[in-house]
């Protein structure tokens, strides 16, 4: 079986071989950037540079999949906020959001021709070109933010909390303002080649709002986007998912994906035999710090508990040990086989 | 202290839990009209009412939202109560705390919650943001004199950028108290990067600033004589 067989039979909940070990975000790693020369601040403008270094974490290490981008700013750019990628700087920072665009209240403006403003039309290169290097063997996938996270980039956060409370019918009407764009720009990344699109929803999970307000304001928005999305879908969310995981279910993804403050094996009870969940390493505190015998431990405990694919909880961290990401593919290859 | 008193302060604990704004404003002035000391008012009713909150909050019942909401009656009832506060209990403010998310990082909304926590206790807190310039640290420590400077960050690449302001401020002014919070910080970072304490959340993190800032007065108080 290919690695993207691998992948798309788990996200389709059809036969496979073993279980895969993948991701719906970031990918990239020091490793790659190294052996290819390219530095992580000039990749997020260049398409074949990030295409390269999401492709190099299947070829050093044989992680199976292409990921591209590597930050959350791609939508809110494309709407109009301006990005600091910290052109220069030695150490690796993400891309952030510079200004803020609206205010709750405020009616969005969604440029017309959105798909291809901003980072999008270079973000659909990268995703053809990782096509294109991998060669049908490896899957490609792709992102975007799930719309109350998306709405946590485009205005000040706390007003948006706030507002979430005191007019929730004026967040209501931006939240479903921003299904379409975001669908938009999924199906535009599946048409550029990406097998698969993972909404990330990681500005609302239990630490940040309570389940009450997911039910009332997140969910209904993220259900909307997912249906349009035609391509598999990964609905992943970081945090505290534990009182959330049947909403999350219901969303309609193919499968969910969640970080290491999610009880599995409770989450596997709680929805049944017939989901697809995705995760559940701690990305940093094992993949990152931990010994290459606790990567193996890690990925040995996310399996017994009911994984269907092994996934670090967000983003692969660039500064990985090479020797833990070795132990991670291995640990997989050893626990993970279907017999 | 008089019943009435006593019920006006339930009632302003009350109206900030139930992040009821316009109560709490309408007991602040009713407070003062009634020519009670406005700084009890203040500790005992706004700041009691907020220490519920932390407690709810750390109980899953209250969530961020929810926090910010009651923390925005409190300001309105302090907005309304601070004009009042007698001369003799305005000088001694808790202490004076820079805090910030730093440089590469916007992870804010931990950063916010103990900003927070340090205005209800009394602390001159100066917030610079998040996604903070290393060295504009060091320039408002230099320009508020701040007793306290707290650094929050979320990443491990952003991690590091605290132990360069940390080495910048030892350089600047050695007495200075550094805090250091978020996710990934723990008592192992504190000692790595020379740092003098960090806490788990908000109310941890009030709680060793008071010590902190507490040591550092009678450290000061001492060389004075
Ligand atoms: C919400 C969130 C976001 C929001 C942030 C919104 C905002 N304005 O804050 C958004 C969606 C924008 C976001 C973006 C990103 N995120 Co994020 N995010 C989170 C999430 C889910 C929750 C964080 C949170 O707010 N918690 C709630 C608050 C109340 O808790 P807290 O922050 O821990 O604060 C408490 C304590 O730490 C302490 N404290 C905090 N500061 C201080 C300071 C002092 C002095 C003291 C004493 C105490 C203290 O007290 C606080 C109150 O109790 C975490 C997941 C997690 N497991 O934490 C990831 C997480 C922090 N994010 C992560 C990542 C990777 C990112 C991105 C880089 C993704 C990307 N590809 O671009 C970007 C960051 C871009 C950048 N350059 O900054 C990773 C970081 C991994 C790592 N190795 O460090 C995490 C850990 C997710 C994960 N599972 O791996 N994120």
């Amino acid at each position: 079986m290919t690695p993207k067989e691998r992948v798309m039979n788990t996200l389709e909940k059809k036969e496979v071989d073993r279980v895969p070990v993948f991701s719906g975000m970031g990918n990239v790693t020091v490793a790659g950037m190294q052996k290819y020369g390219i530095d992580f601040a000039s990749s997020h403008a260049n398409a074949e540079q990030m295409a390269t270094l999401a492709c190099s974490t299947y070829e050093l290490f044989g992680f199976e999949c292409a990921v591209v981008p590597f930050d959350l700013c791609v939508e809110a750019e494309a709407l109009g906020c301006e990005v600091n990628f910290y052109a220069g700087k030695q150490n690796i920072l993400y891309p952030t959001i510079k200004s803020k665009i609206l205010k709750v209240g405020e009616e969005l403006q969604v440029p017309e021709n959105l798909l291809e403003r901003g980072r999008i039309p270079l973000v659909k290169e990268a995703i053809s070109l990782c096509k294109e290097k991998l060669n049908g063997e490896v899957a490609v996938g792709s992102y975007i933010l799930g719309p109350f996270t998306l709405a946590g980039q485009i205005l000040d956060l706390n007003d948006l909390l706030k507002s979430s409370f005191k007019k929730p019918n004026d967040v209501k009407a931006l939240l479903s303002q921003l299904v379409e764009p975001l669908v938009d720009i999924a199906n535009a990344f599946h048409e550029a080649g990406a097998d698969y699109i993972t909404v990330r929803e990681m500005g609302a999970p239990s630490d940040v709002i309570s389940p009450r307000m997911f039910k009332m304001l997140v969910q209904p928005y993220l259900k909307e986007t997912i249906a349009g999305i035609k391509a598999p879908t990964i609905l992943h969310m970081c945090g505290d998912t534990n009182m959330l995981v049947e909403m999350l279910y219901e969303c309609g993804a193919n499968a969910i994906s969640v970080e290491q403050k999610n009880d599995v094996a409770a989450t596997r009870q709680k929805l049944g035999e017939e989901a697809v969940i995705l995760g559940n390493l701690d990305a940093y505190g094992v993949i990152v710090k931990g010994t290459p015998e606790e990567v193996e431990q890690s990925v040995k405990q996310a399996i017994e508990a009911g994984v269907d694919g092994v996934m670090p909880g967000c983003d692969i961290w660039p500064e990985v040990p090479e020797d833990n990401m070795h132990a991670l593919i291995k640990a997989v290859e050893k626990y993970g086989a279907k017999s | 202290m008089t019943e009435d008193k006593k019920q006006l302060l339930e009632e302003i604990r009350k109206a900030v839990i139930e992040f009821d704004e316009d109560r709490v404003k309408e007991l602040a002035n009713k407070w003062i009209e009634l020519g009670y000391d406005a700084n009890e008012a203040i500790f005992e009713g706004l700041a009691a009412g907020m220490e519920v909150v932390g407690d709810l909050f750390a109980k899953n019942e209250y969530f961020v939202p929810e926090v910010l909401m009651c923390a925005d009656a409190l300001y309105a009832g302090l907005d309304i109560l601070r004009p009042h506060i007698k001369a003799e209990d305005k000088t001694e403010t808790k202490g004076v705390v820079v805090i910030g998310t730093v440089e590469g990082d916007v992870h804010d909304i931990g950063k916010n919650l103990v900003k927070l926590m340090f205005e209800v206790a009394g602390f001159e807190v100066h917030d610079l943001g998040k996604d903070v310039p290393l060295e504009k640290f060091v320039e408002e420590q230099l320009k508020t004199d701040a007793d306290l400077v707290c650094l929050s960050a979320m990443m491990t690449t952003t991690m590091p950028g605290m132990k360069k302001v940390i080495e910048m401020l030892r350089e600047r002014n050695p007495n200075v108290k550094i805090m250091i919070g978020g996710a990934p910080v723990s008592e192992k970072t504190v000692e790595m990067y020379g740092a003098d304490a960090t806490g788990k959340d908000a109310a941890s993190a009030l709680e060793e600033a008071i010590k902190m800032v507490a040591s550092l007065r009678e450290m000061k108080r001492k060389k004075e004589i």
